[in-house]
């Protein structure tokens, strides 16, 4: 019904008023055309003789003419009449494509004292149902992070004496330590340090919810920050010989928050020499694009398979479960660093191939965003419909689907409008049927929890586009 | 001659373990449990160094700072001193360094020992 919302046709007369006044015409033009020419004939057939020549010409044009005004005016009225109908029918279904983009604000004023009046109250208390159950979200949203904030803060005061008694005890404060002694302490106190550090993190992404993460923009040479960032992580690298390469293109100045990039490098890097072998290299790069900051973090490692791609940055994914005990960390480090990045409307992503090591690439606008949104880390759905968007990218087209989704994905471009536009662009180009445009469509549709359009062609769709293939692969 | 040392913080365990560092390490310490205490016993005691919790019930630390003129303070905090400044405190000359929360012993150790030598 839409796609043509300029015809002047649809602006004057949707389709139930065009019906309608058809239906008006019809019965209007008929009856009485029946009637009178019933009422002609036998008043002709009754008085023969009186008719004269002249007379029954006229006879005939007056009914000819009544017919055609009853007609008219059974056309006008019908108009009127169904364009009643039909009026507060598209106020309605204006109305829920308000709600489908997410207002449930919207409100229906239908006075038309009949079904339709009904039904646009109902239409307004499911609304307003919505409307509520959306709050009651937001809510749950709000007091999520809120809870998570408090129960941080709570549980890091403790840390304070409990960490200095330890390491009292530890120095020696009061007396000395048998070796055993001094063994149990330092695995009381390695995890005592790891908690402290989960709740560091979980503060930080209660932060980056509630959008409450600060940034102190200033004007910086990034190269010397990258530089002072590498030198820093070589400590940790020298410990398994890994060399750190820092390649960098000459940066102007520039206004950015240098601890908060030294923060997604610090984890970058340090990620990349945990997953490192010993004796291999760490390259780090920065180059200036256009609108933005290109950096990256390559290492030689063990790569990630192509689902892993997307996971890594999900809060508490590591690859393989045994990799958080070899390998330390709080699992929440690559969803923070995703965190910092979208909230400067960054993006990061990682490229990779199994076993040929990884790239962690992330983008810094070069205009620092000061108005900070919330970023949802903890219980997202985007990790979820990110990953049946692959499948089905996977599904639809082959073996090049994987590498369209990471293209797409670097783009930013997962949202349901732009894949629209990516299959409308694959149709126009013929690389897809219409057809299995439409089938990808649905498909995508369903992935963001929304009815199908097109239920009745289902079916079509379906057996169409493996009719295609089985007739391309022979 | 010893230096004095008040530790100020609303938590007893913080105000013990701090007192245990610092008594060990050959310092006189006393404690108060809030910014009024501290601002009364500042009076009789006249201590070399203040370490002040930023978050404590009662008056407003950014209140209590003000009335203290001479003596150095040392804040400590779970919050970030990015945080701290964004609260406007960390403005007066007085308020020498800050110790984040949980701290190192060594490192906090090595610090008070710095400013009370300058």
């Amino acid at each position: 019904m839409d796609g043509n919302k300029f015809d002047i046709k649809n602006l004057l007369l949707t389709k139930i008023n065009r019906k309608l006044t058809l239906l008006f015409m019809i019965v209007a033009l008929v009856a009485p055309a029946l009637g009178i020419y019933y009422f002609y004939i036998s008043s002709v057939s009754s008085f023969p003789g009186t008719l004269s020549v002249t007379q029954a010409p006229l006879l005939r044009i007056v009914a000819i003419m009544i017919i055609i005004l009853i007609a008219v005016d059974a056309g006008i009225i019908g108009f009127f009449v169904s364009r009643s109908i039909s009026k507060p029918i598209r106020e309605l279904y204006n109305a829920t494509r308000e709600v489908e983009k997410g207002n449930y604000d919207v409100r229906l004023d239908i006075k038309t004292h009949d079904e339709i009046e009904e039904l646009a109250k109902a239409f307004n208390r499911t609304t307003a149902a919505l409307g509520i159950l959306q709050e009651e979200r937001k809510e749950i949203d709000n007091a999520k992070t809120e809870f998570l904030s408090i129960t941080s803060h709570e549980l890091r005061s403790p840390m304070t004496p409990m960490k200095a008694q330890l390491q009292m005890l530890m120095e020696e404060y009061f007396g000395k330590l048998k070796k055993k002694q001094k063994e149990s302490l330092a695995i009381i106190i390695r995890n005592a340090d790891r908690l402290d550090n989960i709740i560091v993190d979980f503060l930080e992404i209660s932060r980056i919810e509630a959008a409450r993460l600060k940034f102190n923009f200033q004007e910086t040479d990034l190269a010397q920050t990258i530089i002072d960032t590498t030198r820093f992580m070589e400590g940790f690298a020298k410990d398994k010989n890994i060399e750190l390469i820092v390649n960098v293109d000459k940066l102007s100045i520039l206004e950015v928050d240098p601890d908060r990039i030294s923060q997604v490098f610090r984890n970058l890097i340090s990620n990349a020499i945990k997953f490192s072998e010993g004796n291999s290299k760490i390259e780090i790069s920065a180059e200036l694009e256009r609108e933005y900051i290109l950096f990256g973090v390559r290492d030689y490692g063990c790569g990630l398979t192509s689902e892993n791609q997307i996971r890594v940055f999900e809060p508490f994914f590591q690859v393989e479960s045994t990799s958080r005990r070899r390998h330390g960390g709080t699992g929440l480090g690559l969803a923070i660093c995703r965190g910092i990045v979208e909230s400067q409307n960054g993006k990061i992503w990682v490229e990779s191939k199994s076993g040929k090591g990884c790239k962690f690439c992330f983008t810094v606008p070069l205009t620092p965003v000061r108005k900070i949104r919330p970023i949802k880390i903890l219980f997202s759905q985007k990790g979820v419909i990110e990953r049946k968007i692959r499948e089905e990218f996977k599904t639809i087209l082959g073996p090049l689907g994987n590498g369209e989704f990471n293209e797409l994905k670097n783009k930013n471009a997962l949202g349901k409008d732009d894949l629209f536009g990516y299959v409308d662009s694959l149709t126009g180009q013929y690389i897809l049927t219409p057809e299995r445009g439409l089938d990808f469509k649905n498909r995508i549709e369903k992935i963001f929890g929304y009815e199908k359009d097109v239920i009745n062609k289902k079916e079509d769709t379906i057996y169409n586009s493996l009719g295609d293939e089985v007739l391309k692969r022979d | 001659m010893t230096k004095t040392i008040l530790v100020v913080d609303d938590e007893p365990d913080v105000r013990q373990s701090v007192k245990m560092i610092l008594e060990v390490n050959g310092y006189k310490v006393i404690t108060a449990v809030d910014g009024d205490d501290c601002l009364k016993k500042i009076i009789g005691e006249k201590p070399d160094l203040i370490l002040l919790d930023i978050m404590m019930p009662g008056t407003p630390v950014g209140e209590v700072v003000k009335q203290i003129k001479e003596t150095k303070i040392a804040f400590m905090s779970v919050v970030r001193i990015s945080d701290a400044r964004k609260r406007g405190l960390c403005t007066q000359d007085n308020i020498v360094d800050f110790f984040q929360k949980p701290f190192n012993v060594s490192d906090l150790i090595d610090r008070v020992e710095m400013i009370l030598n300058e």
